[in-house]
This record gives structure tokens, C-alpha cells and sequence, in this order.
């Protein structure tokens, strides 16, 4: 993918499997985010391809792409912050309902019935966040939560589209060591009972060793390592990245 | 060991139902503490009791009553063109207001739909629609204009939408007055379609039922029902799928469209949308007027509406009511001397009011204005300047009653405008003065907008209206820009 | 060839008069990306300065001082004064909004726009003024090439319009408070961690562009156009398009476009209908759109997400 004269990711071959949680992880710069932005659509590669499911998806209008099952959170929270809390995840329900402007406007009972279901499917998916994201707070403005809640709010706003694939930006970021390990233990949940393949950029090594089933490593637009965990965390290029030229050596 | 478990649980429920520290009652700690006192209070929490429901009945009863017991054909009027200009606001706020769309050649689909429904019910190119027929074909054909204009829109936001935007209405404008001799290729002779700057005259009425409309009534009707329609429907699509969506658009475009959400199709609906209702609320106003003139669809048209949608606070249903009455029936006071003093007396000294927050400072002021009014009547008096005498201009009750007060030299071009580029002045230099300096600089700026009211604007209706408009408009954007029904709004630049 | 040529003569200097205007949008959406929909109207009162200049100073026909300097000053004080005017409308109408919407300076900028129209109007009263040019500059001054001829008055204006372009673009690339000026542009953030004032120079920078404008204004008073509180809004509008076609922010965009807008407008109505020639206008303005969403010199904008 370049960018101009910059070569942000160059010859990357990644392969992300049903159900699998596979964490990106690199020094900032490293063309992690670059590569969400790919994928979804936002950009359109220079070159390579992508496929869900054995069908191209690059360079289709992010819209498609979230449509044909892939889902995302931003690295800097982009939340509908003049709607309020339920209504941002309503919103995202979008694409997966029907009323047409018609419809809502002569209040069908077609209309009427799925209204109801969006806000129902809404409070489920803000009740998956426990006592966080609830009750009282479904109606405030988005503006008025925690940075934390907003990252959950976020989470819960992508899974509305009820994608397959689910890519988190950073989703640990900001966070304290307890509300890290409940994003891990969330991350886990939504594998396990929503069935879905997520891919996770992540900073935080607890948070990445404690979610993925593989750990992918990103230097300068190129992998320089792939694997388990612990393979990857004691990869001389890895180390060299982190720390610098030389560290490794230090070992 | 039971009873301690007992008292345990009481205290939990009792610290449940309480709430101190919890989440909510922090949230709502807020609200505790901005809640008003005094007269203020008691009306913040009376507009917090009333539904909005209550309140639209309540107005729509009002309306019927209207309609019902007004005879005064003048006023019917002025209610129509206020119903006719709600439409639009609400139109506007669909566009702007719902999607964030700055649409600046709105008015040009107003025009369209006038024009058309000039075009199908006179004898300009001898078309005598029923009106079945042509007002739902000009609502058709004006949205699918809107859907044109939606389509070099499509990549543009912002301030390059405002611009192509207004461009086209510019266009529109143009192409209505070249409009009046065009030749066709073939024939030797023009044909005028759009009477240029003379405008169509002589339109048909409205026709239902083989009944054609027999004055300014049948039409108040039509527009009661057309916007109770309107309201009850706009207010139904704010509050569900589609309304969500545009909101989103508005928002953050990007997220919305990583979440599904079609950003360009929903832009070309809110426009096209827009467009209907503007082509209607133009078919209706041809019809009340029986005639159309281009003149009437330009820039001024443009910044009333806004200035109405802006006032009211953009995003907001109720707020349009508000700023389409605030901005029609403006207008139609400031005509009459007599209203237009009167409404500036009571602006001004509740603008005082509301300024020096108390009543001491408040009485304080006006005591103020009036010293004042009367050092310079002295210092008149004494430079023996030349002053107009007060059965000139003191031909209003407000007036009668200043001219003991107040004086006018006789040079009143002169004078007035250096009354007002000294007020300007002040009020720029009130904005940035230091608190102590304001409660100075108050009463002189309310002399000077008093004499400056009687001097020269009392008497020239429409350059007043503009400059207020003008000012409102500045003014409410630094002040309160979500206007008055508004919510604040947080941005992320 | 003669007509083209003559039409495309008319046409520069009829663009040098847009292009200075332009500039003045691109200068201010580069620093503060907000559209001045004011700007026309303060072209219209550096019309007016000048044209009270010449009444000052004697008027059209008995001027007590010699023709050149009378211009001078008439050019001199319009543009100290529209370029205060400038400061006066960001310090009240621009500043308090800088951490507002975008659509907010928007709107403050209409209502500023309808003040300084209005204001005018009740100043200076609904008649028309001219600066009636031909009264002190004859037109048969000037020169001719071939079958072009090109009087005093057009040829004053156009060198006028480049010397003032080129000083422009001196000032914004080589001294101090233009690369100040490009910084904030970029990021403003960064320039005040820079330590850059940012006040002060934006506060530069819109006297530049009313300054500009306010030329504009006196040009186009000596090329025979009436002076009225309305003058300024097709213009304004022009000019605003001709940045846009240019790249808005761009200023080689906005003088490319300035000069681009008025050939085009004097060609089409030179050789197409006069009554059209804004619709050509337009549509050039749509196709530059599409094809080159940012402006024929404007750079593509990275979406970061």
C-alpha cells in the first residue's frame, strides 16, 4: 500500500481464520492501522488483494464492506457523540433493517414492530457490557461517558452490524490494568458466543497475550514475525523494533 | 448472625434507593445543581412537565380557533405566508438541521415549485391544471430536481456544498429571467415562458372538488392540514431508522460509513426530501399570491429561512416553529410604526433585564438611559443646534411618549449615521470589554439604539429588518449558536 | 482573431480583478478553513473608499491633484481601510468562533455579510455611484496591438492586479509571516507549539485579503462598473468559485482561477449569449468538481482514520 513515495505496507500476507483472535501488533508507524483501513475500505490498496470468504473485498466502499461482514473500532474513538448512547448503536442497525422514510413516517405496524427490535437488539448488545453500559445511561449523550465506556459504546455500536469479522483499533488504550482485563475477557466473549473472528491491534502485551490464538508482528509496513504468543515476544526482529538496534543482542 | 445479615441488607437497599455515590446520582448531580431559581426555575420546570405533545395540540387547537373566528383577511394572509414559511423551515431542517447538509440554493426549489404551478395555471403558456394533478406533479418533479442537485453534491461537504449550493440557486434565478424570450430552434419569433422580471400574474386558484379556493381561508386550512401532516411525519422519521441514519451523516460521515450506513444515498434523500417540500410550500404560495415574481426567491428569501432555522436551533422540529414565526411575522410588525417601536422598546428593555440579571441593576439601567437622554437634550439645548420637532417623528404612541426625552437634530441622515457607526462601535467594545467597563457601557448603548431606532430605522422597515437579521445571526453564533430549542452540540474538529 | 483577442485581453483583466478577490478566500480558508462570506461585501466597501476618495479630492473633473496620485491614494486608503475592516470582522465575528462547528463561523459569516450590505445602505444611501473614469482618464489612452486595443484604464488595472499578485506570493513565500502564515495552514496546532502567535497572524492575514479585495473593488469602480451596497455579492461569488476551480487554499489556485474565470466568462459572453455566461460559469465549476474534487491546484486530502 503506498502512499506516494511511502510504502506503508509492503508484501503483507496475512491469513485470519473462522473464530480465530489474531492481535497486530508493532511500533507506532508500523502500518497497523493503514491495514484496518484497507481491509474495510477506506483505502484502496495499491496492490495485493483481499478476500472474505473467497470473495474480493478491495477497494470496495466501506459501507459493502461492513455489509458483506467485517466490522471496526477506531484507534481514536469515533463515536456519534451528539446522539445519545442507545441511539448510536440503534443507528448501526441501519443497514440490516428495512423502514423506509414512508414507512416511518405513516407509523406502519411493520415499522412500529421494527423499531422495537432495533431498540431491544440495542439494549442487548449494551447489556453484554454488565452494569457499564446500562439503564439509565442508554439515553445520555454520548459526549457525557468515560473514555473507557466510549471504547465499550464503540464496540457495541460495531457489533449492531452483526459482522463476522470484528477489527478493534487499540481497544485497551487509556485503559487502567482491571478495565484491560475486562476488554480481554470481553474480547473472549464475543468469540466465543457470537462466533465471531476478531483482529486486534493492541499495544498492551497482557491484553495480547491474553486474547489471541496468534500474534502477528508489523515493522515498517512489513511482517518480521508470526505466531503464538510467546514465539513472537522473544523474536530478535521483534525485540529490535521495540527496543532498538542491538537489544536483541543484549539478550 | 441473621440479624446482623438482616440490617446488612436494609442498609444495601436503603444505599440502593438513595443512590449517593452511584453512577446515576453522580449523572444526575449535574441537572441537580443547574436547576434555576427563582421565576426562572419555576418555568424551567413547567417546559420540562409539559410534553411536547400537550404542546402541539394546544398550539394546533390555537390554529383551528384561528382560523375559525379571524375574518381579517390581512391576518389570514400573514398566517398563510407563515404557514407557507414554516414549510420551508421545516424543509431546511431536514436538510441542515437532520443532515447537516448547508444548502445554500434552497430557495431555488421554492421558486421551481412556484413557478411551475405558474407555468401549469395560467394562461402564460395556457395550462389549466386541476390542482389534483399539478401540485403532486410539481412535488415530483421538484424532488427529483433536488436529486439532481444531490449528484455533484455528492463528493462535496461542508462549505463546497454551500457554494455549489448556491450557485445553482443563482442559476435558477438566472435562468427564470432570461426565460422570456428564448427561440426555439425552427421558429423565427421568442416565446417568453417565465415572463423574465415581470413574473407571471393572473394564476388560477387552488381547485378541489371542482370548488376553486375563494379567498385567504380555504388556503389557512389547506396549510393547517398540510403541516399537521408534515409535523406529525417529520417528527415520526427524526425519531427512527432513517432520521438515526442522517443524524450519523451529520455527526461523523466516515463512521457512519464504516457502520453500513450509505453516506451519499441518505445525502441525496435528505435533499431530495427537502426539495418536495419546498416544492409544495412554492405551489401553495403561488396559489395564495396569484402570481409570481423571481425577486421574491433570491438571497433575501434564503436568509430569512436560515436565520428562522438557525434561531429556532437546527435539529430541532418545535425550534422551527419558533423561528419561522419569530422570522415571518417580524417582518409584517416592523411595516407599522407603531408595532416596530413598540417591539423595540420591549425587546430592548428586556434585553436590559435579562443583562443586569437583577432587579436593582435593572432599575439601575434604565435610570441610567434616562439621565442620559436627558444630558443630551441639555447639551442640544445649549450648542443651540438645530432640532427636528417632535410632531415629526413622534407620530406613534412610543414615540408621544419619548418626546418629551428624547430629541432629534434636524440633520437626521447626518446624525443617525454617526449614531450608528458609534454603536457598532460600542457593542464591538462591549463584547471584549472588561466586566467592570460593561455595566457602563450599557445604558449608552441602549440611549443610542433608542435614538438611532426613532431617528432613522423606525422609518425604513426593510434595511432594519436585514441589519437585525444580520446581527442576530452573528450574535447567536457566538452566544447561544444552538439557538433557542437546540441541543448544545459537541464538535470534533 | 482580433475579437478573441480583444475578448481575451477584456478577460485577464476582468480575471486579475477575480483572482485578487480569490486570493482573499484562499488566504482565510488556509489559516481558518471558513469560507469569509463577507469578503464580497468588503469588496464592495473598498469600492466605495475609493470612490470617496475621488470626491474628496476634487471629484472627477477638478482634481487638486494630478491624475496618477489621486489613483494612488484612492488605491492607498481603500486598502488600509478594508484591510482594518478585515481585522474588525475576525476579531468580532471569526474569533470567538474558533473552537466552534464549522458550520457556526458559517453562518456568522452570512450575518456579517448582510450587516456590511445593509450598513451601506443606510450610510450611504441606495443611489448608485460612479467613479466615471472616462471623465479623467480619456479612453482613447492607450495602446493597441495589431487589432487589440487595450485603454489606460484596462491596462492600469491588469499590471496593477499582476504587481499585486506577485507581491502576494513574495510576501507568502519568503518572509517570515507567510511561512507563518503556510504553517498555520497545515497544522495549526503544531505552529503554536512552534510559538508561533497565532493571532497576530491571522489577524495578517485577513488584512491582506481585504486589502486585496478592497483593490479589487477600486479596480472594478474604474472600469466604469457602478459602485452600490449590493455590488459586492456576484463578485464575491465569483471569486469564491474561481478559488474553489483553483484549490481552495491554494494561492496560485486562486489567481490561476481568478484569471481563468474571467476569460472564460468574457469569452462566453463574447462569443455565446451574455445572458448565460454564469451558467457556463457553473458549469465549469461542477465539471472541476467532479473531476478534480480538489481543485484544478488543490492537494488530495489524506482521509486518516
Amino acid at each position: 500500500m503506498e502512499f506516494g513515495a511511502l510504502k506503508s505496507l509492503a508484501e503483507l500476507d496475512l491469513t485470519v481464520n473462522k473464530e480465530e483472535i489474531v492481535s497486530v501488533i508493532g511500533p507506532n508507524g508500523a502500518g497497523k492501522t493503514t491495514l484496518f483501513n484497507i481491509v474495510t475500505g477506506i483505502y484502496t490498496p495499491t496492490s495485493g488483494e483481499i478476500t472474505l470468504d473467497g470473495q474480493s473485498i478491495a477497494g470496495k466502499d466501506p459501507a459493502v464492506v461492513n455489509q458483506l461482514g467485517i466490522a471496526r473500532t477506531f484507534q481514536n474513538v469515533r463515536l456519534f457523540l451528539n446522539m445519545s448512547v442507545i441511539e448510536n448503536v440503534m443507528a448501526a442497525t441501519y443497514a440490516r433493517t428495512r423502514s423506509n422514510i414512508f414507512a416511518s413516517a405513516f407509523g406502519t405496524p411493520a415499522s412500529k414492530r421494527e423499531e422495537q427490535e432495533v431498540r431491544q437488539r440495542a439494549e442487548e448488545l449494551l447489556n453484554f457490557f454488565g452494569s457499564r453500559l446500562t439503564g439509565y445511561r442508554w439515553d445520555q449523550p454520548a459526549y457525557s461517558l468515560s473514555y473507557a465506556n466510549r471504547r465499550r459504546l464503540e464496540i457495541a455500536r460495531a457489533l449492531a452490524t452483526e459482522p463476522k469479522v470484528l477489527l478493534l483499533d487499540e481497544p485497551a488504550a487509556g485503559m487502567n490494568p482491571k478495565e484491560t482485563q475486562e476488554i480481554s475477557e470481553v474480547i473472549g466473549r464475543m468469540r466465543a458466543e457470537k462466533k465471531l473472528t476478531i483482529l486486534v491491534i493492541e499495544h498492551d502485551m497482557h491484553v495480547v497475550e491474553g486474547v489471541s490464538d496468534r500474534v502477528v508482528a508489523l515493522d515498517h509496513g512489513v511482517k518480521i514475525a508470526e505466531g503464538d504468543f510467546d514465539s513472537v515476544a522473544t523474536h530478535p526482529d521483534v525485540i529490535e523494533a521495540y527496543l532498538g538496534k542491538g537489544s536483541a543482542d543484549r539478550k | 448472625m441473621s440479624q446482623q445479615n438482616e440490617n446488612q441488607s436494609q442498609a444495601d437497599t436503603q444505599t440502593k434507593k438513595l443512590g449517593i455515590g452511584t453512577d446515576e446520582w453522580v449523572a444526575q448531580h449535574d441537572k441537580r445543581l443547574a436547576r434555576r431559581v427563582g421565576a426562572l426555575g419555576v418555568l424551567d420546570f413547567l417546559n420540562e412537565k409539559v410534553s411536547n405533545r400537550t404542546r402541539y395540540v394546544a398550539l394546533l387547537l390555537a390554529a383551528i380557533a384561528f382560523g375559525f373566528f379571524v375574518d381579517n383577511q390581512y391576518l389570514l394572509r400573514i398566517a398563510s405566508n407563515l404557514g407557507v414559511f414554516l414549510m420551508m423551515t421545516i424543509g431546511i431542517n431536514i436538510v441542515l438541521g437532520f443532515a447537516g447538509l448547508l444548502d445554500l440554493g434552497f430557495v431555488a426549489f421554492y421558486g421551481f415549485g412556484a413557478y411551475a404551478y405558474a407555468l401549469t395555471s395560467s394562461s402564460q403558456l395556457n395550462q389549466h391544471w386541476p390542482t389534483y394533478l399539478s401540485v403532486p406533479a410539481i412535488v415530483i418533479t421538484t424532488a427529483f430536481l433536488g436529486y439532481l442537485v444531490s449528484l455533484p453534491s455528492r463528493r462535496l461537504f461542508g462549505d463546497y456544498l454551500a457554494i455549489v449550493t448556491l450557485f445553482f440557486g443563482q442559476i435558477f434565478i438566472q435562468l427564470v429571467l432570461s426565460s422570456d424570450s428564448i427561440t426555439f430552434p425552427g421558429h423565427t419569433d421568442s416565446t417568453d415562458i417565465t415572463g423574465g422580471s415581470n413574473g407571471i400574474p393572473g394564476l388560477d386558484p387552488f381547485k378541489f372538488f371542482g370548488q376553486p379556493f375563494k379567498s385567504t381561508t380555504d388556503y389557512y386550512w389547506l396549510l393547517l392540514i398540510v403541516l399537521t401532516l408534515l409535523l406529525i411525519a417529520v417528527t415520526r422519521i427524526d425519531r427512527t431508522r432513517v432520521g438515526r441514519a442522517w443524524r450519523t451523516v451529520r455527526e461523523d460521515p466516515l463512521a457512519s460509513q464504516s457502520m453500513g450506513i450509505k453516506v451519499n444515498n441518505l445525502k441525496t434523500l435528505a435533499f431530495i426530501v427537502g426539495a418536495a417540500i419546498a416544492g409544495f410550500a412554492g405551489a401553495i404560495f403561488a396559489g395564495i399570491q396569484s402570481a409570481v415574481f423571481i425577486n421574491g426567491f433570491d438571497v433575501p428569501l434564503l436568509t430569512l429561512v436560515y436565520a428562522a432555522v438557525i434561531l429556532g436551533g437546527s435539529g430541532s422540529i418545535p425550534g422551527s416553529i419558533i423561528g419561522a414565526f419569530v422570522m415571518s411575522v417580524l417582518p409584517e410588525i416592523l411595516r407599522v410604526q407603531n408595532y416596530s417601536e413598540m417591539l423595540f422598546i420591549t425587546v430592548l428593555v428586556l434585553t436590559i433585564g435579562v443583562i443586569g440579571k437583577t432587579w436593582k441593576r435593572f432599575a439601575l439601567n434604565i435610570v441610567s438611559v434616562v439621565v442620559i437622554g436627558y444630558i443630551v437634550k441639555l447639551a442640544l439645548n445649549a450648542s443651540q443646534l438645530a432640532t427636528t420637532p417632535s410632531k415629526i417623528w413622534a407620530i406613534a404612541p412610543v414615540s408621544k411618549a419619548l418626546r418629551y426625552w428624547l430629541v432629534l437634530p434636524s440633520n437626521r441622515i447626518v446624525w443617525g449615521n454617526i449614531a450608528f457607526v458609534a454603536l457598532v462601535a460600542l457593542v464591538a467594545y462591549y463584547s471584549i470589554a472588561r466586566e467592570k467597563i460593561k455595566p457602563l457601557l450599557l445604558p449608552l448603548i441602549a440611549y443610542i439604539s433608542i435614538f438611532l431606532w426613532e431617528d432613522r430605522l423606525v422609518a425604513d422597515a426593510n434595511t432594519t429588518r436585514q441589519l437585525i437579521i444580520g446581527a442576530m445571526l452573528v450574535v447567536l453564533m457566538i452566544v447561544r449558536p444552538q439557538g433557542f430549542l437546540g441541543k448544545a452540540r459537541v464538535e470534533v474538529l | 482573431m482580433g475579437y478573441f483577442g480583444q475578448q481575451l485581453v477584456n478577460g485577464l483583466t476582468l480575471g486579475g480583478v477575480y483572482a485578487l478577490i480569490a486570493l482573499g478566500y484562499s488566504l482565510v480558508y488556509g489559516v481558518l478553513q471558513i469560507l469569509n462570506f463577507a469578503h464580497g461585501d468588503v469588496y464592495m466597501v473598498g469600492a466605495f473608499l475609493g470612490y470617496f476618495v475621488e470626491i474628496g479630492l476634487g471629484g472627477p473633473l477638478h482634481s487638486k491633484v494630478p491624475v496618477p496620485v489621486m489613483i494612488f491614494i484612492m488605491f492607498a486608503v481603500s486598502m488600509i481601510g478594508t484591510g482594518l475592516l478585515g481585522i474588525i470582522i475576525e476579531r468580532f465575528a471569526y474569533r470567538p468562533l474558533r473552537k466552534s462547528s464549522r458550520i457556526a463561523p458559517l453562518i456568522s459569516a452570512l450575518g456579517v455579510s448582510i450587516l456590511l450590505q445593509n450598513a451601506a445602505l443606510l450610510l450611504f444611501s441606495a443611489n448608485i455611484r460612479t467613479y466615471d473614469t472616462s471623465s479623467f482618464i480619456p479612453s482613447t489612452l492607450g495602446f493597441s496591438l495589431g487589432s487589440i486595443t487595450i485603454d489606460s484604464v484596462r491596462l492600469t488595472v491588469l499590471v496593477l492586479a499582476l504587481i499585486l499578485m506577485f507581491a502576494l506570493s513574495r510576501w507568502v513565500n519568503k518572509t517570515q509571516l507567510g511561512r507563518a502564515m503556510r504553517a498555520i495552514a497545515v497544522d495549526r496546532d503544531a505552529a503554536v507549539m512552534m510559538g508561533i502567535d497565532i493571532d497576530r497572524v491571522i489577524r495578517w492575514t485577513f488584512f491582506v485579503g481585504a486589502a486585496l479585495a478592497g483593490a479589487a473593488g477600486v479596480m472594478n469602480g474604474l472600469l466604469l462598473r457602478g459602485v452600490s451596497n449590493g455590488m459586492g455579492f456576484v463578485p464575491g461569488l465569483k471569486g469564491f468559485t474561481a478559488a474553489v476551480i483553483g484549490g481552495i487554499g491554494s494561492i496560485p489556485g486562486a489567481m490561476f482561477g481568478g484569471l481563468l474565470l474571467g476569460v472564460v466568462e468574457s469569452l462566453t459572453q463574447g462569443y455565446l449569449s451574455t445572458n448565460f455566461s454564469d451558467f457556463y460559469t457553473f458549469i465549469l465549476l461542477i465539471a472541476v468538481m467532479l473531476l478534480r474534487p480538489n481543485g484544478l491546484f488543490g492537494k488530495k486530502a489524506i482521509v486518516k482514520a
